[in-house]
C-alpha cells in the first residue's frame, strides 16, 4: 500500500449532494449579515488608496486638507480610522477645492499632463530617480504600463478665518485656531510620480513610487496643533486625534486616513523600514482610464478602484518608504502577495 | 479629492459578482472537505452531513474570514476540524465504517468489487488509528493538505507532522498487507 492507493479514496461528492447543499446555502438570507457586520467592509483600501492617488497625484494644488498634513518628509505612517461622512459633508459644503477651505493657493509649477513610457529607465530619466521594480510577480502579472506625473508645486497661504468658519460648520468648538498661522505660506513641493502598472486577465496590482514630497513651513506653526485640527476636520475622534497629534512626530509621519471599514490595517516592515498594510474584501474594480476629479487638470493616469468596471475582489495596499522615497503598492491580490511582491521591489 | 468618484463601494459577499466568487469557492473546496471528512469519519451519509455543517457554518461567519490571515482553503479546514469534534464529542464513537456506498462508475463489476472491498477495508484500518493520527491522514490525503499547511493548522512542527504520518503509514501498510480474517 502506498500514498497512490491512499488518494484512489477520495471520491467526488454526489452530484446531487452537491447541487442540494449549494441550493440550501443560497436559500439562507444574507440580511443578518449587515447586522453582524461592526462596519461595511466597502471603502477602506479603495478609500485609502484615492487619498494615496491624490497625495502623489497633486493636480493644481487640489489636494485635501489631510495632505497637507501629510506632506514632509515621510519616513513613517500612522493609520488613524476616520468618518467617511465628514468628507462628503465637506464636499456638500462646497469644499472639494482641498486647501481652498484653509486659505488662498498659489501655483507654482503644474505637473503637466501624465507622460507613457514604455520602459523603467524612460521613466526614470524623466522622474529623476532610478525606477525600482518588482522582481516577484504573483498570479502571472506582467508590466502592462508605465507612466510618470510630473513634478508639481504650490503655496498656500494660510486664513485663519476660513479655518475657524469651517471649524464651526464642522461643530468642532473644543479647538481654537491659532490667530498666528494667518498670513503664514506653506509650500508644497511633489516631485515627479512614476507609475507601474501590472496586470493579468483578472488580477491587477498598480506600485506608485516617487522622491519624498516636502513642505516648506514658516517657523513657529505649531505642527502639533494644526495635525489635531486636520485630524478632527476629518472626522477622528477627539482623544486619539488629541494623543495623536502629541506623540506623532509630524515631520516625518505621513497620517494615513482608513475608513472604519477597513478589514485590516496593521504596521509592517518592508525590507527593514517602516510600511502600513490596509486590507478589505470585495472592494476592487479596476480601470484603465486615467482619474481626475472634476475640476483637476492634472491627475492620475494609474488605474485605480473603481465602481465602475470589473467584478470586485479582496483588495490590499501596501505602503511604505525608503532611500528617501515613498512607493504605494495596491491590488486585487491577498494582503501577503502585495506584501512580498513589495520587498522584491529593487 | 480626485479619486473620491472613483472609489468602489461594494460590499463583500453581497454583491452578485461576489456570490459569483462564493459560487466557485464552493465548488473549488467542497471535494476537499467532503473528502476530509470520508477520511475522518468514513465514507456514507454522516461524511455529507459534516460536509453540510461546514459549509453552512462557513456562509454564516463568511464576514469573519480575513483573507489577510489564512487561505480559504484553511479557514474552511479549521471550521472541518471544529465541526468533526463536534461530531465525536456527540457522538462519542465512530460511525461504522461500512458504508461505503458509493463506487465510481466506467468499472467493470469486479473492478467495482475490487473497490468496495478496499474502501471498506482502508475504512476499517482508518477507523483503528488514533484520533491525531486519523486526523493528519484525513488532512493530508482526505483535504490535501502539505506537511506544512498541516503543521500550521494543528500546531505540531512540520518534520513532526512527517514523522507521523510516516508511521501512520506503514501502520496502515502492515495492516493492509495482514491477511483479512473471514468471519465464520
Amino acid at each position: 500500500m502506498d500514498d497512490r492507493f491512499l488518494n484512489e479514496l477520495q471520491q467526488a461528492p454526489d452530484p446531487a449532494f452537491e447541487s442540494e447543499l449549494g441550493a440550501r446555502l443560497r436559500r439562507q438570507a444574507p440580511a443578518p449579515l449587515r447586522a453582524a457586520f461592526p462596519w461595511r467592509p466597502a471603502v477602506a483600501v479603495a478609500a485609502v488608496a484615492a487619498v494615496v492617488v491624490s497625495l502623489f497625484a497633486f493636480p493644481s494644488l487640489r489636494v485635501s486638507a489631510q495632505s497637507m498634513l501629510d506632506m514632509f518628509r515621510v519616513r513613517n505612517f500612522a493609520a488613524v480610522k476616520f468618518d467617511p461622512s465628514r468628507l462628503q459633508k465637506l464636499h456638500g459644503q462646497g469644499q472639494n477645492d482641498g486647501l481652498l477651505m484653509l486659505g488662498k493657493t498659489e501655483t507654482l509649477q503644474e505637473p503637466g499632463k501624465p507622460l507613457t513610457v514604455s520602459t523603467p529607465d524612460a521613466a526614470g530619466a524623466i522622474a529623476g530617480i532610478d525606477v525600482e521594480t518588482p522582481s516577484e510577480l504573483p498570479r502571472n502579472l506582467v508590466l502592462q504600463h508605465i507612466t510618470v506625473d510630473g513634478a508639481a508645486a504650490g503655496r498656500l497661504t494660510a486664513d485663519a478665518t476660513k479655518l475657524r468658519a469651517l471649524l464651526e460648520a464642522l461643530d468642532i468648538r473644543d479647538l481654537d485656531v491659532p490667530q498666528s498661522i494667518d498670513g503664514k505660506t506653506i509650500t508644497v513641493r511633489k516631485p515627479a510620480v512614476v507609475v507601474q502598472s501590472f496586470g493579468s486577465d483578472h488580477r491587477h496590482a498598480v506600485l506608485i513610487q516617487a522622491k519624498s514630497p516636502d513642505v516648506e513651513l514658516p517657523a513657529g506653526v505649531d505642527l502639533n496643533r494644526l495635525a489635531e485640527i486636520g485630524m478632527r476636520i476629518l472626522g477622528v475622534e477627539r482623544g486619539q486625534a488629541h494623543q495623536l497629534a502629541q506623540t506623532v512626530d509630524w515631520h516625518t509621519t505621513l497620517l494615513v486616513p482608513v475608513p472604519p471599514n477597513a478589514s485590516s490595517f496593521r504596521s509592517i516592515e518592508v525590507n527593514g523600514n517602516h510600511g502600513l498594510l490596509i486590507t478589505t474584501q470585495g472592494d476592487f474594480a479596476w480601470e484603465h482610464e486615467r482619474t481626475s476629479g472634476p475640476n483637476a487638470s492634472g491627475g492620475s493616469s494609474s488605474p485605480t478602484p473603481t465602481q465602475a468596471a470589473g467584478p470586485p475582489r479582496d483588495g490590499a495596499l501596501v505602503l511604505w518608504s525608503g532611500n528617501d522615497r515613498v512607493y504605494a503598492l495596491m491590488g486585487d491580490l491577498e494582503g501577503v502577495e502585495l506584501v512580498q511582491m513589495a520587498e522584491s521591489v529593487r | 479629492m480626485a479619486s473620491e468618484a472613483v472609489i468602489g463601494r461594494r460590499t463583500s459577499w453581497l454583491s452578485p459578482a461576489r456570490e459569483a466568487d462564493w459560487d466557485a469557492l464552493y465548488a473549488e473546496q467542497l471535494p476537499r472537505v467532503y473528502n476530509f471528512f470520508r477520511y475522518r469519519v468514513g465514507p456514507g451519509p454522516v461524511a455529507e452531513d459534516l460536509t453540510s455543517a461546514t459549509f453552512e457554518k462557513a456562509w454564516q461567519a463568511r464576514h469573519r474570514y480575513r483573507s489577510d490571515l489564512a487561505a480559504f482553503s484553511t479557514w474552511l479546514v479549521t471550521i472541518a476540524r471544529n465541526v468533526a469534534t463536534d461530531h465525536f464529542r456527540s457522538r462519542r464513537h465512530h460511525v461504522p465504517l461500512d458504508e461505503a456506498r458509493d463506487i465510481a462508475g466506467g468499472a467493470t463489476p469486479e473492478e467495482l468489487a475490487e473497490h468496495r472491498s478496499n474502501v471498506e477495508r482502508l475504512g476499517r484500518l482508518l477507523g483503528g488509528l488514533p484520533e491525531r493520527e486519523r486526523e493528519l491522514i484525513a488532512l493530508k490525503y482526505g483535504a490535501g493538505m502539505t506537511n506544512r499547511s498541516i503543521a500550521k493548522l494543528t500546531g505540531l512542527g512540520e518534520s513532526n507532522v512527517g514523522t507521523i504520518l510516516h508511521r501512520t503509514i506503514e501502520a496502515l501498510r502492515a495492516g493492509w498487507e495482514t491477511p483479512a480474517v473471514e468471519a465464520p
